[in-house]
């Protein structure tokens, strides 16, 4: 197929692509929000219910951190250091451990399985959490440097 | 973002609407409308089109002297 003539200008198509960015944003954090309701409505052995909107939940996250990553970019305001990481691993383990304790203490209700709930999503959360993020700071470095590189080589064969 | 009152003094200077340098240009009259209403910063390449159709240069619009 040719490709189709923009009908917009550029700023027509940096409008259009401030939209999308907030549509993608919504979308996000409205299945984050949708399967954290699920979870607490339907408890946690019902992934069956919840398989549909992680699934989109989860290409949606996995692409935005692939090509961030390709493109050598990392986050607008937090760094790729070791601190930092742990920082926001400790900030998701809390978050995943109010959420699924939460969980465990309504559907169940049991203080004792809850608090076992959120001790173990705790140190899970964190220690995947950590994981990830030092493997992919790690990749981050190794293709920031890599671009910066290129760039020095384009400059100096010009 | 400032007026450009340069940009808007030279399309009435060339007895230009924003609808006509628009399609000079080849963007919409909205976009004329919000650069010169400094509501929209241009890209060069956008910058050179107009200047082009006129018969300015990019310091006679687009270049401030104490710009913050």
């Amino acid at each position: 197929m040719k490709n189709m003539k923009n009908n917009l200008d550029e700023m027509q198509e940096a409008k259009l692509l401030q939209i999308e960015h907030n549509a993608c944003w919504l979308a996000f954090w409205g299945l984050l929000a949708a399967l954290v309701v699920q979870l607490f409505l339907f408890g946690m052995d019902s992934f069956r219910i919840l398989a549909g909107e992680w699934i989109v939940f989860m290409v949606l996250a996995v692409y935005l951190s692939a090509a961030c990553l390709k493109n050598g970019i990392w986050d607008r305001r937090l760094k790729a250091d070791r601190r930092t990481n742990l920082l926001v691993s400790l900030v998701a383990a809390a978050a995943a451990a109010l959420l699924f304790g939460g969980v465990a203490l309504v559907r169940y209700h049991s203080a004792g399985g809850a608090l076992a709930a959120a001790l173990i999503s705790l140190v899970l959360v964190f220690a995947c959490c950590f994981a990830a993020l030092s493997l992919t700071a790690r990749s981050y470095k190794k293709t920031l440097a890599r671009l910066e590189s290129q760039g020095d080589e384009d400059a100096e064969s010009d | 973002m400032a007026k450009n009152l340069k940009l808007k003094a030279a399309r009435a200077g060339h007895d230009l609407s924003q609808q006509e340098l628009a399609e000079l240009v080849g963007v919409s009259r909205q976009t004329i409308n919000a650069i010169e209403k400094g509501e929209y910063n241009p890209t060069i390449k956008l910058c050179r089109a107009i200047c082009r159709a006129l018969g300015t240069t990019l310091n006679d619009l687009f270049w401030e002297e104490n710009e913050e």
